[in-house]
């Protein structure tokens, strides 16, 4: 068992599957999160280094704060890999920067900027979904007062079923 | 392909918020009378904050005072269209 921010993650799933144990990541943001981690597709949980769980973790506590992606840029056609005695220590390494390089990626461009910035998981998502339904009651919309009677909100059916809103649908939620 | 802006929630960003210009907006912020009005479908803007508004709910207008957390929410949505069922002994009382 790995414990990432409180939460168990199974050791022996597909990391990729593993990580939607987490309350807000699903299976695209996983498949992101295993990208910017170099998670290979086939890794499972327990194969995982301790410097990948440590990464993981320090990445999913602040999103916001994280350090840029290292760069990789594209090989030509003529390069050449390094002999396969080279340490992996020195292939790791994040390529110096170049003049050429393009400016680096502004937030606000929602094309160029970092998908990953802006995730909210676990705590954060909760509060946020909390608030969005008490900011619904307050100023005293039907989307709030459906939430307050545990019925659905957009317009199905409540003469059977209804059975999921009428677990979920609670002003206080979590 | 146009970028839609996330508040207009699904809506063309071209197209702007729909909205109805209501003719006495001003008079209605400046007397506080209210705008009687059965369109349920417009954007509350923020130039309508503080104002009062009567909204058709189908049966009848419902009053509906503007604040600053309802803006970019419908009008219709303060206005409810259906009672909860409650049972009563007689249909004449």
């Amino acid at each position: 068992m790995v414990h990432v921010l409180g939460v168990n993650i199974p050791d022996n799933q597909l990391a990729r599957f593993a990580l939607t144990h987490i309350y807000g990541i699903g299976p695209k943001v996983s498949q992101r999160l295993c990208a910017r981690l170099q998670v290979h597709d086939k890794c499972k949980i327990r194969d995982l280094t301790a410097s990948q769980v440590t990464s993981l973790t320090a990445f999913l506590s602040s999103p916001t704060t994280a350090p840029p992606l290292a760069r990789f840029p594209l090989a030509s056609p003529d390069y050449e890999p390094p002999p396969a005695d080279t340490p992996l220590a020195q292939l790791q390494q994040p390529v110096p920067p170049k003049s050429t390089r393009p400016p680096p990626r502004k937030a606000g461009n929602r094309f160029h900027a970092d998908p990953l910035i802006g995730l909210k998981i676990e705590t954060d998502l909760r509060r946020e979904v909390r608030e969005n339904i008490a900011h619904q009651r307050m100023i005293g919309s039907y989307v709030g007062r459906r939430h307050a009677m545990g019925l659905p909100v957009r317009g199905q059916n409540t003469q059977s079923n209804a059975k999921t809103a009428k677990k979920l649908n609670k002003l206080d939620r979590w | 392909m146009r970028p839609s802006l996330a508040v207009l929630s699904g809506r063309s960003a071209w197209k702007g918020p729909y909205f109805v210009s209501f003719p006495n907006l001003r008079e209605a912020l400046q007397n506080n009378v209210p705008i009687k009005t059965q369109a349920r479908s417009c954007t509350i803007l923020p130039n309508f904050v503080g104002i009062k508004f009567q909204v058709h709910n189908g049966k009848e207008f419902i009053d509906v005072q503007v604040t600053q957390d309802m803006i970019g929410h419908k009008l219709g949505e303060f206005a409810h269209t259906k009672k909860r069922f409650t049972y009563r002994q007689t249909k004449n009382k």
